[in-house]
């Protein structure tokens, strides 16, 4: 079969099969199995089936298009693109359910349906006991005691199947306003999986903080999709493509016509104005002349760079939904409090996927970046790297460790794509989203057993948990880049490595941006440290707590097996297969964008930046340093924290002392939650003091003023009516009975009375007749 | 001498018999005594009889059309069978009330008063 | 200088008739007003006799004087006992009265002297015959039906207001049918009833509200 036919349909059915497994579960999810157990399982085959029709599909895109050795082909492999389902047509503008696949496509299906899969057999173990009612010592009723509520289990699941289709519907989407459609799905989901313990007000908070950060966000994307619209007329990727960067040019980047002609809008006015009417009548004369002029004209407009800061504002708009999504500086500080969740929760959402899918639009959206736009995703990814980094240095729930390390991993792959690093940026996604995923399942097997996140109170658990400590190690040194140099390493390695050559390259090309480079170096450091810390403390030494430590297991094999999953994906996503050029990267090579192969340059705004081209990076001269630095800087890492907290060498408490502002300012994550509550918050809380203020007093006060008018003239009212009417009817009805009873007294039962009324009346009559009318005779 | 020469005319006979009426209409508002009420009756029919009669004489105004001739006697003759039966009827009832109250006075017969 | 002896009777009768008829207003005592009344009547057959009704005159002696006052007489003498026999108005009842009596007098006696007005055209009244001619006859036709005394077709055309051959048949059966009804009627009414005695009305309460009813005996 055709691929043009097959990839969509396979696709198709991976993303909507977990819809299916959601509705199934909203309706009979209670009624599944013993207390909802069988929605797990529904789940589980949902997305597993989703797993295997998505390997299927990178099978035969593999076989379709094969994937060269050299990753510098420059084959041009069209995405099969088309639409499934009009929505609307407005005009110009169409809104579809389409699609958009090419090999980033498949490779996202794949990655993400299998991690998910592993995740979802983890939530079958680690949400056991949502099957039984559960006792929440977090949420204190208002008689003091302890919260019981009823299970939850299936409704878990029901969001992880929502979840999963809203993810993958992201991935397929094929036109920017599906994308946006999907981005607040996935928004959603979160905001309910974060949620989850919805007793809890922490819990609450930080969903409520996750939906309105991103948000902000948002308001950002939505800003780039009117500029595209405006400027491109249509929202369908392949189109946009096409117009951005046409075939005709080489695939270069090329503002487009419709931003040209919209930043030239007052010149087009004028050439309207004057032109004379061709043939053809009024307007259609008109306006061929006047295009004809106006094409002409056009290549001279783009020269002068009219149009380029639209351009630039739709994909500075466009990125600034991914700020949100991603949670980079300044957005960033909703992934901690993210933690409220359950752990699988964290692990799926809010490490492998949903993070991760700002940078894959990014990555989608690259042919329409300026170097302008890439100069500042870097700028805003290396920033959020660093303060990541140093933040968690210092933080002591293992949750928040992870997450902030995820923040600044994700600053990390903002940065390569930044750069013109696009495979070395998307290839640390998919390494990212295994080796997370793992660190934080590990992390949840770890809360499982001790019972708590903090880990001053774990230690020594390596015994007692082999399997949890062994596939976290891995995962550890994947994070790290550990590997033997320029011969072998893990995942982490392989990615990092690209980054950071692409990184030195640029800094090479563009002095005065050097720092990237430095500052992504010793981000690496930082990042070997605060794992490694994280490691010592959790297994290694004396058990700090002895209640926690006589208490802890190892996890049923349920949670076990997806972790020893996922380490082996941490280890070998970056090997090629082998004896084959089948490999992670070389498929992100081939699915490279048409015409971003050579690097971008020549910014109207910035003409002497220029992003390398991606394939130099893999030059001797730039990649053995790179190597060796990288190498460096994580052993560095690793050794200051075995110090620290293997050996005991140094005591950590004493260098918190000693540098106590330092330590201060980092263990209050750089108080950004108190200027943002300092800044945003407080002011909308006034306002909204004031509004309801207004609202009572004014509004409110109006509302009351109008019903005692109304009362008081229904006052009025009731008195004219008694008055008035009442009393018009009540002396009717008096005088009535009076006059009856006045004329009763006629009656006097006196005979000759009556004669002699008789006879009165007679001699009346009489009178009358005699002066009223005059009797005549006739004849 | 001379009003006694004259012939008499038609309005002669309606003088009496005006008078006749109103002596009987008096009698019939005055009068306490229920037979003197019937009596009052008797003479307002009386007045009436003696006006048809004056009106269907053959000697006065005979040939005007204002005569009634022989209608005039014959009304008046109904009218004497008619007191006569009213005469009885009421006599009857003033008899009854005569022997339910032991009074003849009209004046106590107010019983249908308001 | 002749007397003319039709009005001198006729004068006569008159005075007599209305005189009694006075008489019989002012009396109080009922059975001087029933002969009073008789006398009355009397001297009005007699101005029948004048006016030429001489059967009607006869009747009004047989049947008026000779029976319906007979029957009056008896109902006198049947409850005038002591108190009954003079029972006074109070001069203000007569006053009204005698308003009323005077301006009914007055209204009659207005259209009694312009009859001459609307008799109009009409020939003086010719002096009565010697011999009176018999009516009876005539009358007693008639009231069979057969009107003799218009048979002048003119006089019998239908258009003509005094024309007409039409007789009295109808009332006269009627008024037999009447006369036996009030014959059953008054026997009946007159019926003699057991009582042991009879009860006086109650005495007359003063006149006030509605609400207090009247007592009936």
């Amino acid at each position: 079969m055709d691929l043009e036919l097959l990839l969509p349909l396979l696709l198709g059915l991976a993303w909507l099969v977990p819809l299916g497994s959601f509705a199934a579960i909203v309706f009979f999810g209670p009624r599944m199995g013993r207390a909802g157990r069988g929605a797990g399982y529904l789940a589980i085959g949902a997305i597993g089936a989703s797993a295997v029709l998505s390997i299927v599909a990178l099978i035969a895109w593999l076989l379709a298009h094969p994937l060269g050795g050299d990753h510098g082909s420059h084959h041009a492999v069209h995405a099969v693109a088309g639409d499934w389902y009009p929505l609307a047509v407005f005009g110009d503008l169409k809104i579809t359910i389409g699609y958009y696949i090419d090999g980033l496509t498949v490779a996202m299906f794949a990655m993400v349906s299998v991690v998910a899969l592993c995740i979802h057999v983890y939530s079958l173990g680690y949400m056991h006991e949502e099957l039984h009612e559960v006792t929440d010592p977090l949420v204190t009723l208002s008689d003091g005691q302890p919260l019981k509520r009823r299970g939850r289990f299936h409704r878990f699941f029901q969001y992880l199947s929502l979840f999963s289709f809203s993810m993958l519907g992201l991935v397929i989407a094929g036109n920017v306003a599906m994308v946006f459609v999907f981005w607040e799905l996935v928004g959603i989901c979160s905001y309910l999986l974060i949620g989850f313990y919805i007793e809890r007000k922490s819990a609450s908070n930080a969903a409520n903080k996750a939906f309105i950060v991103n948000r902000v966000g948002d308001f950002g994307m939505i800003v780039g999709m009117m500029a595209l619209w405006s400027g491109l007329g249509t929202f369908s990727f392949d189109e946009i493509f096409a117009r951005v960067r046409p075939a005709a040019n080489g695939h270069a980047l090329v503002v487009p016509d419709g931003m040209v002609r919209a930043a030239a809008s007052e010149r087009i006015a004028a050439i309207y104005r004057t032109t004379p009417t061709g043939p053809g009548g009024a307007f259609p004369g008109l306006q061929n002349a006047a295009e004809a002029r106006i094409a002409a004209l056009l290549p001279g407009w783009r020269a002068e760079g009219l149009g380029y800061g639209l351009l630039l504002v739709a994909g500075l708009g466009i990125f600034c939904g991914c700020v949100g999504k991603s949670a980079q500086f300044p957005l960033h500080v909703w992934l901690p409090d993210a933690m409220e969740g359950p752990t699988p929760v964290s692990a799926l959402i809010h490490a492998a996927t949903m993070v991760a899918a700002g940078v894959y639009l990014v990555g989608r959206f690259y042919p329409v970046f300026t170097p302008e736009a890439l100069l500042v995703i870097a700028i805003v990814g290396c920033v959020t790297l660093l303060i990541a980094a140093t933040i968690a240095l210092t933080a002591t729930d293992i949750k928040r460790v992870l997450a902030y390390s995820t923040v600044s991993q994700l600053g990390y792959m903002m940065l390569a794509l930044g750069v013109g690093g696009w495979v070395a940026g998307l290839f640390h996604l998919f390494t990212h989203a295994f080796f997370k995923a793992l660190l934080f399942l590990g992390s949840g097997s770890v809360i499982h057993a001790t019972g708590t996140n903090e880990m001053p109170r774990m230690g020594g658990l390596l015994k007692k948990m082999p399997w949890t400590a062994g596939t976290m190690l891995v995962g550890c040194l994947a994070i790290s880049g550990a590997g033997i140099p320029l011969v072998i390493g893990l995942s982490g390695y392989y990615s990092k490595d690209g980054i950071l050559a692409q990184l030195y390259s640029f800094a090479g090309r563009n002095p005065s941006h050097a720092w990237l480079f430095y500052a992504a170096a010793a981000g690496a450091a930082l990042t070997a440290f605060y794992m490694f810390r994280l490691w010592f403390m959790t297994f290694l030494g004396l058990p700090r707590d002895e209640h926690v430590h006589a208490h802890a297991h190892e996890s049923p094999r349920v949670m076990v097996v997806p972790l020893v999953i996922l380490a082996v994906f941490a280890v070998v996503a970056g090997w090629n297969v082998p004896g084959t050029a089948l490999g992670l990267q070389p498929l992100l090579e081939q699915a490279r964008p048409l015409g971003t192969a050579e690097g971008a340059s020549h910014g109207h705004f910035l003409p002497t930046l220029a992003m390398p081209a991606e394939h130099l990076s893999h030059a001797h001269e730039i990649h053995v340093p790179v190597t060796l630095i990288a190498f460096t800087v994580g052993l560095a890492g690793f050794l200051l924290a075995s110090a620290m907290y293997w050996w005991r060498l140094l005591d950590a408490d004493l260098i918190g002392r000693t540098f106590w502002p330092l330590y201060e300012f980092l263990r209050n994550k750089w108080w950004f939650d108190e200027l943002y509550q300092f800044l945003f918050v407080r002011p909308v809380l006034r306002c909204a003091a004031l509004a309801a203020a207004i609202d009572r007093a004014v509004i409110d006060g109006a509302a009351h003023a109008l019903a005692a008018a109304v009362r008081l003239f229904s006052r009025f009212d009731d008195w004219i009516d008694r008055l008035f009417v009442d009393g018009a009817v009540n002396a009717t009805a008096n005088v009535t009975y009076e006059v009856g009873l006045r004329l009763r007294e006629v009656q006097t039962g006196q005979l000759r009375q009556y004669v002699l009324w008789v006879a009165a009346g007679t001699v009346g009559l009489f009178v009358l007749a005699m002066f009223l009318w005059t009797y005549t005779l006739a004849g | 001498m001379n009003p006694l020469a004259e012939p008499v005319h038609l309005t002669h006979y309606l003088v009496v018999g005006a008078v006749l009426f109103v002596c009987g209409v008096t009698c019939m508002a005055a009068k306490r005594n229920a037979i003197g009420v019937l009596m009052g009756i008797e003479l307002v029919l009386n007045g009436a009889n003696l006006n048809f009669v004056a009106f269907g004489s053959p000697y006065l105004q005979s040939t005007s059309p204002a005569s009634i001739g022989l209608d005039g006697q014959l009304m008046a003759l109904f009218v004497i069978v008619l007191a006569a039966a009213e005469a009885a009827m009421a006599l009857a009832i003033a008899l009854c009330f005569y022997n339910a109250h032991a009074t003849i006075d009209v004046d106590q017969a107010d019983e249908l008063k308001r | 200088m002749g007397v003319n002896f039709h009005s001198v009777f006729f004068h006569l009768m008159a005075v007599l008739a209305s005189g009694f008829a006075l008489a019989v207003v002012f009396s109080n005592n009922i059975v001087r007003m029933a002969f009073y009344l008789v006398a009355s009547l009397g001297a009005v057959a007699g101005l029948f006799f004048l006016a030429g009704a001489d059967f009607v005159a006869a009747l009004q002696l047989m049947i008026y004087v000779g029976g319906t006052l007979v029957l009056l007489i008896f109902g006198v003498m049947l409850t005038a006992r002591g108190p009954f026999a003079d029972l006074k108005t109070s001069p203000a009842q007569w006053t009204v009265v005698g308003l009323v009596g005077g301006s009914l007098l007055a209204v009659l006696l207005y259209a009694a002297s312009s009859a001459s007005r609307w008799t109009a055209s009409g020939k003086a009244a010719s002096a009565p015959p010697d011999q009176v001619a018999p009516t009876s006859a005539p009358l007693g036709l008639a009231l069979l039906g057969a009107r003799v005394d218009k048979l002048d077709p003119k006089q019998n055309s239908a258009s003509s207001r005094a024309g007409g051959m039409s007789g009295y048949l109808l009332p006269f059966e009627i008024v037999s049918v009447h006369l036996v009804v009030v014959l059953i009627g008054a026997a009946y009414l007159a019926r003699a009833r057991r009582r042991a005695t009879p009860r006086p009305i109650a005495a007359n309460s003063p006149p006030d509200d509605p609400s207090q009813s009247s007592s009936v005996s």
